[in-house]
Formats: C-alpha cells, structure tokens, sequence
C-alpha cells in the first residue's frame, strides 16, 4: 500500500504542500472557488522553520497506536482498517482538544470545515486525501511537491531508496549526498544566512 | 484464563480490549454499578451544558459486552476481595472467582456533610446519572445555582451552567479557581474569563448548613453569610473507590501501589485508572493522576499484561484541557510546584496579550506547562515532559510559536 513519505531534507519550505492540501479539502477542490468558500479551507499539513530556516512538512504520522485517539473523549478518532488512516469523525468530536493535548507532533487544528456540521469547530488533521485516493489521484501535497520531500510509495520502496542514498554517501564521491544540486546549495545559503545573522548580533 | 474486571470505565474497557486482541477464548467478565453503557465520562459537563445529547454519551454504537465477548455483571458493587482465595463478593452476595482480577474501580466524588445536605437539588458531578438528575431539577426551573470547589469539577459544572444562563456562585478556598492545575497568573485569567460571563466567586469561605423544604433554598456560609440556590454542585473532588479492599490485603497508598507493569503487590491482581497509584513522570514520585487519557492507556496496558504480553507503563502524568468562553487553556505536568527553589520558570504573555505561557524546568528537564491560547504546540510539550527529553538549546526557543522538534536534535 503507497502512502506519504516525507524527506524533510528535501524540503525547501515552499509552503504550495499547504495550499494544495487546503484546496483538496475544499467543497470546489479548487484555488479560484476556494478562497470565496464559507468556511476557509484550510491545510492539514503544516511547514515549520527548523533551526536554519530549513523547511519541514509537519504532517499527521497516523500512528499506530495513536496517541489521539487513545486520548479521545467520544471515540470519534479511529482508524480505517483498510489503509490504516486516523480519521476524526467530525459529528462525534466535541472540540475538547483532548488529541491536541495527545498529539506528540501538533497537528491538530480546530477549526469549522466543510465536512463538519455547519457552524460547529472541530478537531481536523490530514486524512491522507481519502476522496482523491478512492478517485484514483494520488495525495494533494505529494502531487504539488516539486522537491521530493513529499513522495507517494510503497514504504519498502522506499526505504530501498533511502539506504541507497545513504550508501552512495558512504563512497569517495561525497557530493552524491542525493539532495539536488539547487537544494543542497539552497539549504547551505539559507544555514549561512542565518549562521552569519547570529554572527552579526553577537 | 478467566479475567475479572472491576469499572467498566474506559480502564476497564480498554482492557478488555487489550486482551481480546491477545486471546480470543479467554472469559472475560465485567463488573460495575453503573447499568448505562461504557460511556465517555468527561463528555458529561457536555451534556449539562447542552452542546451535546445525552444519547452521544455512550462510546460504542453497537453492545460492546457482545462484541468483545464479556460477561456483564451491571448494577452491583463490590463488597468484599478474598485476594488469597481469588474471589471478589458482590454487594448481593455473589461470589465471582478468577485468575486475575483488575481493579479498574475509578472513583467516587466526595460528598459534602453540613446539616441539610440531603435536600433534594444537591448533587455531586460524576456520572451520566448525576448529570441526568441535574438536568431535571434544571427543567423545572433553576434561577440561583451554587458551586462548591474551583478545582476541575466545580469549574466545568459552572461553565456549563452560566451557558444554561443560570446565574451560578462558585465557593472556592484558593485565590483563583483551578489552583490545583495553573499558576496564578494563568488562574486569574480564567477567573476574569469567568467573570466577564457572569459568575459570580466568593473566596476563602464554606457552607454551614442548607436550607429549605423538600429541595435546597438557600446556604448558610461560615461568614454569616445567606445565599439563595434552588441547586448546588459538589465538587470536593473524588476518593479511589477501594472500600472493598481489606487493608494490608493489597499495598496501598492513596490508590493501589502498582509497579510499571500496573500489577499491585498481589501477583495476577492489577490496578489502573482512577484506582491505581503510579509513578508521576513530572513530579517524579508516586502519583494518582485521576484523568481520563491516563485511564485509557492504563487500562490497555494492564489488559495486555493479564493475558501474558509484558508491556511496561512508563509511568503517569496529570494533563487537562478546557475551553473556557474565548480562552483555550492546557495545563500538563507540575505546572504550579510549590517549592520553585529547584525550578526555572519562564513566563511570558498574560490577560493584556490574551495568550499566555508558562515553562517550568527542572534542571534542563521540562517538568509542566501552562498554555493559554495557542494551544497547537502543547502534544509536543507534553511530549517532552513524559520522555524527559533534555533541553539544550536556548530555552526561549520553546515559547516560541516556531518551535518545532527538530530543533532540539
């Protein structure tokens, strides 16, 4: 079964994940109808700057127990035994912030959303784009990913990948670290930046 | 193997789950008071309040007894446990044998004794009955309600009912409500909060004595004080419900002692929940850390450990979250500790910023925290508490809204 991996080194902290993920969740699931939609479509992944700057794609683990839904007052966390995603039933959330309280990564919102009753504040995260899946389409945030720090695969593909790319590290060709060129040299500028800013306050 | 679960609250449940997921075929039976259907306890302030049906309490659609196979044995208490004989004696005289026995008995709210406080309209907040019991008084008319205690019960009884538009006075004997769970700062702005939508908190005083006919009119106060109130809400908090056990039968404390598989000083008997006392995370000692998601994995934890697969609990930590009118507040490990000689606490924000953080540091170990608004970053916090994960960097980088994990790597 594919699901989202993230390469957060890959991450250039674009932020078009976020603006995808809130289309995809919108009634219209497109930009243009989007921004006019009562309630804001909003995104369930969420960039963060790290230390440097680096950007890192902040998404739900669907962890497995979940915390979340350990933590759940009413039982409307659960997981969907055929792909293994953490739903929130948004008609038995009570919006106590309990899963926030939970969630060991802090991606939980609260807020109204198209798939809440009207008017009601619920807790809302990634649903793994359940609708466009079931359609055929892969994951919203994967689909706009320019950089490869969101992909779609199966899990041991892509670990195969990964000890690859470690690998490659490991031979006399360090510079094959497999980062693109343009983002390792984007990555090192941002580090110096901000490494020189520090310098200058000091 | 036969199991024998004492509550059929979410520790129960949860446990029950836990070994059916390990064993198919073993008995399972389950005792409790409460008749209604394993139900989600902290959702009853809810009902009070009336954001949600009573009917939206029960947490399984179908009859969770069959579906994991259990015996109920609904509407009696334990009266007595042979723990050498392995065998617990129902309140009607049954006896019910077993192998191993948990006690997820919970708690039971303490009652107030003053002349008068067994008129009708006075009631305790626990279960879906009470909550049932209150709505019906409220049906038939409550203008002056009274509140006794700012501790979690008292608070969410309040807010529930200033929300009804019932004008409520809550008794509290510390400065500012929630005293138990936020520092000062943090409990005054709750205290305005409340304030702002009409409660009315009267401190440093107690009742006497009630008053009235059949149903409470009015409370005397120890100030000499008389305060009408057609209804009053107890909450002096909850006491483990352990009566059923000898003394010296079973190690104890203020709950069952339990070590990190949850079993008590009886091999084959465990505790967990409300019952159970386990080794506080944050304050770094024994601890009953009476909360409903402590509850829940305690009680799957201890369910995998009777039927054979040796999960340790790596032990409990107090945690809450409320939304109070406009404030959204999280409070989690030893938020307000008295002593603060060994701590470091860093504050920032207050009423004037409407968000407020507070961090308080054991060394370079995050021992508790108090979130007002911007709340989205408290799992991590409380991550952090419970995996003592030591913090290197500058400290103002966790009251940052920026924060994220990986820069403590």
């Amino acid at each position: 079964m594919k699901q989202v991996i993230v390469n957060p080194e890959k991450c250039v902290g674009c932020m078009q994940c976020m603006l995808a993920c809130a289309v995809a969740h919108a009634k219209s699931e497109s930009l243009f109808a989007a921004v006019q939609e009562t309630p804001k479509p909003r995104p369930r992944v969420h960039v963060g700057a790290g230390l440097f700057n680096q950007g890192f794609p902040n998404r739900c683990r669907h962890c497995d127990p979940a915390p979340c839904q350990l933590a759940c007052l009413t039982g409307a966390i659960f997981r969907d035994a055929a792909t293994h995603t953490v739903f929130i039933n948004p008609d038995r959330c009570i919006n106590c912030a309990s899963c926030a309280m939970a969630c060991p990564y802090g991606v939980l919102r609260f807020h109204e959303d198209t798939a809440a009753p009207p008017g009601k504040t619920v807790a809302v995260k990634c649903d793994n784009c359940d609708a466009r899946v079931a359609r055929g389409k892969i994951p919203a945030c994967v689909e706009v990913c320019k950089t490869g720090a969101l992909i779609y695969d199966e899990m041991g593909h892509a670990l195969d990948q990964k000890t690859r790319q470690v690998a490659r590290t490991m031979s006399s060709d360090a510079a094959a670290q497999g980062l693109p060129d343009t983002v390792a040299l984007y990555n090192t500028l941002k580090q110096a930046t901000v490494k020189a800013g520090t310098a200058i306050r000091r | 193997m036969k199991h024998l679960i004492v509550g059929n609250g979410i520790a129960g449940i949860n446990a029950a789950k836990a070994i059916r997921e390990m064993d198919t075929t073993a008995a399972i039976v389950m005792v409790s008071d409460e008749t209604f259907p394993p139900y989600s306890r902290p959702m009853i302030s809810y009902v009070l309040e009336g954001s949600e049906p009573h009917e939206k309490l029960p947490l399984f659609a179908g009859n969770v007894y069959e579906d994991l196979n259990i015996t109920p044995v609904l509407g009696n208490r334990v009266a007595q446990l042979d723990a050498k004989k392995k065998i617990v004696r129902l309140e009607n005289g049954a006896d019910i044998e077993f192998e191993t026995l948990l006690i997820a008995s919970g708690a039971d709210a303490r009652h107030i004794r003053v002349p008068g406080s067994e008129l009708g309209n006075i009631f305790t907040m626990r279960t879906q009955k009470d909550v049932l019991d209150q709505l019906k008084a409220v049906s038939q008319g409550v203008e002056n309600a009274l509140v006794l205690g700012g501790g979690l019960v008292g608070f969410k009884a309040a807010h529930a009912l200033l929300k009804r538009g019932i004008k409520v006075t809550m008794l509290i004997t510390s400065p500012y409500p929630l005293a138990m769970q936020v520092d000062e700062t943090a409990g005054k702005m709750i205290l305005r909060e409340l304030e702002d939508h009409g409660l009315t908190v009267k401190v440093g005083v107690s009742v006497t004595a009630f008053d009235g006919d059949a149903t409470v009119e009015n409370a005397r106060l120890d100030s000499g004080e008389t305060l009408d109130c057609d209804l009053v809400i107890v909450g002096k908090g909850v006491d483990p419900s352990l009566r059923f056990i000898e003394q010296n039968d079973i190690q104890t404390g203020y709950g069952i002692l339990v070590d990190k598989y949850l079993c008590s000083s009886i091999p084959n008997i465990y505790a967990a929940g409300d019952a159970a006392e386990t080794f506080d995370i944050a304050r770094q000692t024994r601890w009953i850390n009476a909360i409903w998601p402590e509850a829940a994995i305690q009680g799957r934890i201890a369910g995998f450990n009777m039927s054979g697969r040796k999960v340790s609990c790596p032990g409990s930590l107090g945690r809450n979250v409320m939304r109070i009118y406009g404030l959204d507040v999280m409070t989690m490990g030893l938020a307000n500790p008295e002593n603060t000689d060994n701590f470091e606490i860093i504050q920032a924000g207050g009423e004037k910023t409407g968000a407020y953080r507070r961090l308080v540091f054991h060394g370079d170990i995050l021992a508790g925290a108090v979130l007002i608004n911007q709340i989205e970053q408290g799992g991590m916090l409380r991550a952090m508490i419970e995996n003592r994960v030591p913090v290197r960097i500058p400290r103002s980088c966790l009251m940052s809204l920026d924060f994220n994990y990986s820069q403590l790597l």
